[in-house]
């Protein structure tokens, strides 16, 4: 059953077009991402499902309510981690929560309870008086994703959930996140620019660029775009019998051997784990002995870049540059 | 099922544990205060007099200046909304089903509370600096000043709505702020300002506020207790609906 569909939803600011009519249909209880680069829409299409950014052209029906017409029916049924964190550091990890309650209309022991059981789940009981300007980042991330769930949403929204996480804490996060969708039977949708992020946790991803969808898919599939496994040979010694290897394996599994180095064979071919034992039986064959052998599969930034000629990766940059466009972005905005 | 109380609650405990949370604020806030009662208090009972009235300088600031410390506080809290909602707590209030109009009273009350509880501590310094006025007032005039706060951070709300960014945020504090403190009968009396100046005092709801604690401390006054609270309660009616009508359309940057 389809909880988001999304009908040509638009934003433009001024003569930028942030979101480009964009349709895409997310299934009940799916993890879904959003990917894509900075700049490429991501937020501003949650911002819109989350009724606080009016469409300029389109609209989505979101838990069964149109977020034009009902926005006040759509708020009540999800929930939502924004990227910058709107978390009240005076305040400590119960009182943000027991705030962010009331606006649900919840009060009393129900919110009481239901806090402490969130707060537990999280793993964050003992700092429950605790001002979260004490608290790490990770804490921060997690202390947000349980607030999220007390008005228990049947969507929920995380805007790039671990962006300036350390990898440690993201894998944590991923497992939390993993966790609260079984519990939960939620469905999530979540943006992010991290390959590895949208490879592990989503059961199906919209790749996002420029506004517009250029593929979706589950991860696995968008993967079958890109033709195949690379799979690299390293041979002991380079002789005659290597001409013959490599003219058997052209002749048997087609793939355009080519010799990279001088120990070293790359052939592309459709599924490495079925072709790797014939390639040990023609070197047996041939008397070629093998040394080393490795393949890849294709990872997402391969889909991205056959879709857009780019890299995510290179776009993206090492994570300090990230830190430091978002530093100059916000002193940009006076803050 | 989500009553109007709920935003309410919310968020005027949310401002008021906040600012209990960083007490050090309460000091800052009433440094500038001081600061013009001791220079500029001192300074100028010291050169100039009333002419005929017995009354010094001193006495005639200090009621001006608890109102304007209510009135400086409630302005800058007004305007923190603009940094709320791109980094806050307003945002989370943007995505609830929360009533938005019950948020924002909330907030009000709450920021009306805190400034509030700086003009009783302003008012303890000034009993310190000149004992001779009617301190007993001073009750009766927070209640006065309580119109004075909601209207003016509702006017700092509808001015920050204006604002995509927090660019302006510094320049619109003092641009907006300055000439509405010093057009307002707190340094000197209505009467000596020239015609455009006056126009910005009748506007003003720092104006009424500071005439009525001068009226309520020192038996002067320009415009008279009558008048100050009925235009005062009238501005805060028109602010306050205006700031709440603002904050329903507002959007996310």
């Amino acid at each position: 059953m389809t909880i988001i569909e999304m009908r040509n939803l638009t934003k433009k600011f001024g003569d930028l077009v942030a979101v480009d009519h964009i349709n895409v249909s997310i299934r009940e209880g799916e993890i879904f991402g959003l990917l894509g680069p900075n700049g490429a829409g991501k937020t501003t299409t949650i911002h819109m499902l989350a009724t606080i950014l009016r469409p300029t052209e389109g609209t989505a029906i979101v838990a069964g309510y149109d977020i034009r017409k009902d926005p006040q029916k759509v708020r009540k049924k999800i929930g939502i981690v924004f990227q910058e964190t709107t978390i009240d550091r005076n305040l400590t990890g119960f009182e943000n929560m027991w705030v962010y309650g009331r606006l649900y209309g919840l009060s009393g022991s129900v919110l009481r309870d239901k806090i402490m059981e969130l707060l537990r789940y999280v793993e964050l009981e003992q700092w429950k008086d605790v001002p979260v300007k004490k608290y790490s980042g990770g804490m921060i991330r997690r202390l947000e994703i349980a607030r999220s769930l007390l008005n228990e949403p049947e969507i929920l929204f995380l805007d790039e959930p671990t962006l300036g996480l350390d990898p440690q804490t993201r894998v944590h996060i991923w497992d939390y996140i993993k966790e609260i969708k079984k519990r939960e039977n939620i469905t999530i949708l979540l943006t992010t620019h991290y390959l590895e992020e949208a490879d592990m946790l989503c059961e199906r991803l919209a790749i996002i660029d420029h506004g517009k969808i250029i593929a979706m898919d589950s991860p696995d599939k968008l993967k079958e775009m890109v033709s195949g496994d690379t799979i690299y040979i390293k041979v002991k010694k380079n002789g005659m019998s290597i001409r013959r290897f490599i003219s058997t394996i052209e002749n048997s599994l087609g793939g355009n051997p080519k010799i990279v180095n001088k120990f070293t064979i790359m052939i592309n071919v459709p599924d490495a784990p079925s072709a790797i034992p014939k390639i040990f039986e023609i070197a047996n064959r041939t008397s070629v002995s093998i040394s080393e052998l490795k393949y890849n599969r294709p990872s997402l930034n391969d889909v991205f870049i056959k879709l857009t000629g780019r890299s995510l990766r290179d776009e993206m940059g090492s994570w300090m540059n990230i830190m430091r466009m978002r530093m100059m972005a916000k002193m940009r905005r006076g803050r | 099922m989500i009553k109007f109380l709920d935003g309410f609650i919310a968020n005027m405990y949310l401002q008021v544990k906040r600012f209990w949370r960083a007490r050090s604020r309460v000091i800052g806030s009433i440094v500038q205060p001081l600061f013009w009662m001791i220079f500029f208090g001192i300074g100028f009972t010291n050169s100039v007099s009333f002419r005929g009235t017995g009354l010094v300088y001193m006495d005639y600031l200090i009621p001006g200046v608890i109102v304007m410390t209510i009135f400086s506080a409630s302005f800058f809290s007004g305007v923190s909304v603009i940094w709320d909602r791109e980094f806050g707590f307003l945002k989370l209030v943007l995505v609830s089903p929360a009533s938005r109009k019950a948020s924002i009273f909330g907030r009000l009350m709450g920021d009306a509370l805190i400034a509030l509880t700086q003009g009783i501590v302003i008012s303890i310094v000034a009993y310190f600096i000149d004992p001779n006025l009617n301190y007993l007032s001073v009750p009766i005039i927070l209640v006065i000043a309580l119109l004075v706060a909601i209207s003016t951070s509702s006017l700092g709300i509808i001015i920050a709505s204006r604002l995509s960014s927090m660019e302006g945020f510094g320049l619109i504090m003092n641009l907006i702020m300055m000439p509405f403190i010093f057009g307002s009968g707190v340094f000197f009396p209505i009467e000596a300002m020239p015609l455009w100046m006056q126009i910005i005092a009748i506007v003003n709801p720092l104006t009424y506020g500071a005439d009525a604690a001068r009226w309520l401390m020192l038996g002067v006054s320009t415009i008279g207790i009558v008048y100050d609270l009925l235009v005062l309660i009238l501005i805060s009616i028109i602010l306050v609906s205006i700031a709440m009508i603002t904050f329903e359309r507002m959007a996310v940057g």
